[in-house]
């Protein structure tokens, strides 16, 4: 087990940050960490990360407490946070080469290009970091998190600022560490596409509690969650061919709304319609299914 | 490299390669120029005169370079913190102590190119040669405490404060403070209060041994109580910058 | 008439008799140090010597000798505060029997240009007045101490190097 917390609570002066949180991450896995803003997902990286140490509760981060061994525990990890800070007036190739320092690790010009091309800052090297992008500091701040070829990579929003190919591009990066590197990857994110590409389990907090944990898939099979799309069919088609596991929820021209049921394979609904003479020239998927799981447990919680 | 060398070597280049650091340079340097070249138009100074101005050129060197020391020293964890640089420094394998530490090395830099840049004014208004070589080496050895004092009460309070804008009114407020005898005159320093203040005082410590031994001539061994109030303040705001930075939390 | 006339006769003597009772009872002399230069310059040390004796049959008590400097040169006579130019200025005797002579030195550094003339004065409680040395008048050339030469090119020079260090690193960073 990478991370494990059992009933973690933080409280900060006499408010209750973190009420009770569970996670668990094996190696190899993808795991998001959802949540409102102000749940506690932040927070729950900094205990996880030894910044804060916990009220109470047990922590286990690679079999280390961070609260006692955090120098130990940062050897081992790569974090990339949400402000993803740099020193500008240093290069890329430079900056690397002086975090790989604190690692007490010596980089050579080539460890350090093939550091920047694995995230797609190639040829970018000599400029300063004031030049950057957004996009080119996130892409910088992963190069940073992976410097220690860590057991465990702490993400919270990477792919902020990146265009849909530079997310492409970092979520393969990602998903090659998990499956052929067996790296852990805690990944804190609002962006539920993201969640869906990338990870196998997640949790969601909200009011400082985990109110749900588990596999992605099994979570929603449990909560009968339907897939959203978006069809678009040919002009004078009508409705009334759907089958059974298809409903349709809005119609505007010649497009429909329909959710399909997360029970079925959509391909073999696409199949009934165009069995059933119904022409479809797109079909866009517009989430449903985490996000639908993700907003009916968030709007429970508040309602609670 | 250990991360304290890494670590003081990053502070250290930020102050002469960033356009920031180098701007401050160029504006001391400038005022320094100024003073200078006010001195160059009067050729009927007496002997007397010149080391007045070796001893204000001093005086300046050491006002101006805790100016920067306060200025760097504020900006040190609280600005890191405000342009998101202090976590990545906190999530790697290093401890607090070794991130102060590293930080003060980037102040004992500092000081040092700002002393180094000095020597050359010291030299062109030293001409006459009364007590240079003296003026050289008290510069270094009452300087270096006060302005290295003053730059490590800025981390302390950089660490405290979480506001850069906060550690430097603080910093700026207690350099005002501590210079205030030398700008109140002889005859308020003769009060009871006053003598007081000018005894504790490291900045009037510094300013005092400049006169007593540019001026004067006096020999060292009638400076030791002077110097024992600058590595006093050395010594209390190098603890406080230790214990602020270990205290501080992200 | 004859009666006032001895009267001032007597007064007259009697003067005399005070004059010589006020006569001095110390012997003060002033003379250079043979080592001094003898075109000095400011910045440079030169130094005095006194005897101050008791040429009298009395001893004298509470004897303080001082030095002091005029300038004296045409328009700008003036005094000297001898504060930074000599941290030596003054001696005391408690008593000096008669026959008997102290010898002082007078260091001096030459801190400003001009034509000066120094003297050695003297009190003591029996005497009613004040006792001098004779003069010693020296001329102290100008040294300039302010040297354009070398300021300038400092003052212009510190600048302008940090400038290009700017303008490098400004060029470098577009060329990366």
């Amino acid at each position: 087990m990478l991370v494990e917390i059992r009933e973690l609570k933080l409280n900060l002066g006499s408010h209750a940050v973190l009420r009770n949180v569970n996670l668990t991450l094996e190696k190899g896995q993808v795991y998001g960490l959802l949540g409102p803003n102000g749940a506690g997902k932040s927070t729950t990286i900094s205990v996880v990360t030894g910044l804060r140490a916990p009220t109470a509760g047990s922590v286990s981060v690679l079999g280390l407490d961070p609260a006692t061994d955090p120098i130990q525990l940062h050897r081992r990890i790569g974090v990339l946070a949400e402000q993803a800070g740099f020193y500008d007036w240093m290069s890329a190739s430079d900056y690397l080469r002086w975090v790989a320092g604190l690692y007490r690790i010596t980089l050579s010009k080539a460890e350090i290009a093939s550091q920047l091309e694995r995230v797609g800052l190639e040829g970018r090297s000599p400029a300063s970091i004031a030049t950057y992008s957004r996009g080119m500091r996130q892409r910088l701040g992963l190069a940073r998190a992976l410097i220690n070829q860590p057991e465990l990579l702490i993400l919270d929003e990477p792919t902020n600022g990146l265009d849909p190919r530079g997310r492409r591009e970092i979520h393969d990066v990602l998903l090659d560490l998990s499956a052929n590197h067996g790296v852990g990857i805690l990944l804190c994110t609002h962006l539920l596409d993201d969640v869906d590409r990338l990870c196998t389990r997640i949790g969601i907090i909200a009011q400082g509690q985990t109110i749900l944990e588990g596999a992605i898939a099994d979570l929603l099979s449990d909560q009968n969650a339907a897939v959203r799309y978006r069809l678009r069919v040919e002009p004078g088609e009508t409705p009334d061919r759907l089958p059974a596991d298809v409903t349709l929820r809005a119609r505007a021209g010649d497009w429909w709304h329909v959710e399909v049921s997360s029970h079925i394979d959509p391909a073999s609904a696409w199949r009934k319609l165009l069995d059933a003479g119904v022409r479809i020239d797109e079909i866009h998927r517009e989430g449903g299914g985490l996000e639908d799981l993700y907003m009916a447990v968030t709007e429970a919680k508040e309602a609670a | 490299m250990n991360p304290i060398a890494l670590i003081a070597r990053k502070e250290s280049g930020e102050l002469l390669m960033s356009g920031r650091g180098l701007a401050w340079l160029l504006a001391l340097s400038v005022i320094m120029s100024v003073l200078s070249l006010l001195l160059v138009s009067n050729t009927e100074l007496s002997l007397l005169d010149n080391a007045q101005v070796v001893y204000m050129v001093m005086g300046t060197v050491t006002a101006l370079g805790a100016l920067l020391a306060v200025v760097l020293g504020s900006d040190t964890v609280a600005g890191e913190r405000e342009r998101g640089s202090l976590m990545p420094l906190m999530l790697a394998p290093v401890t607090p102590s070794q991130i102060v530490f590293g930080k003060m090395g980037g102040q004992v830099a500092g000081w040092a190119v700002m002393y180094l840049l000095s020597l050359p004014y010291v030299w062109a208004v030293g001409s006459s040669g009364q007590n240079l070589a003296q003026a050289v080496v008290y510069l270094a050895l009452f300087g270096t405490p006060v302005v290295l004092g003053f730059g490590f009460l800025g981390i302390g309070l950089s660490a405290r404060l979480r506001s850069v804008r906060s550690a430097l009114l603080t910093s700026l407020i207690t350099l005002m403070l501590l210079a205030s005898p030398l700008l109140l005159g002889p005859s308020l320093r003769q009060s009871t209060i006053g003598k007081f203040f000018d005894a504790v005082n490291p900045f009037s410590a510094a300013v005092n041994t400049f006169d007593s031994v540019v001026i004067d001539s006096q020999p060292l061994a009638m400076q030791f109580t002077r110097l024992a109030v600058t590595l006093v303040w050395l010594a209390l705001t190098t603890a406080f910058a230790i214990r602020s930075v270990r205290k501080m939390e992200i | 008439m004859k009666t006032t006339f001895v009267r001032l006769l007597l007064s007259l003597s009697l003067l005399g008799v005070g004059n010589a009772w006020a006569a001095d009872s110390l012997n003060i002399s002033l003379v250079p140090d043979q080592a001094n230069s003898p075109s000095p310059q400011m910045g440079d040390w030169l130094k005095f010597h006194s005897v101050v004796s008791n040429p009298g049959t009395q001893a004298s008590h509470g004897i303080v000798a001082w030095i002091s400097l005029v300038q004296v040169d045409p328009g700008h006579e003036q005094p000297v505060d001898l504060e930074d130019w000599s941290a030596h200025k003054a001696v005391t005797q408690a008593v000096l029997q008669p026959g008997q002579q102290v010898k002082v030195e007078w260091p001096m550094r030459l801190i400003q240009a001009g034509a000066y003339r120094v003297v050695i004065s003297a009190v003591d409680r029996e005497t009613g007045h004040v006792m001098t040395s004779p003069f010693v008048d020296f001329q102290v050339r100008r040294k300039p101490v302010v040297e354009s030469g070398r300021i300038l090119p400092v003052a212009f020079g510190i600048p302008a190097l940090l400038l290009g260090v700017v303008g490098w690193r400004r060029y470098r960073g577009r060329a990366g």
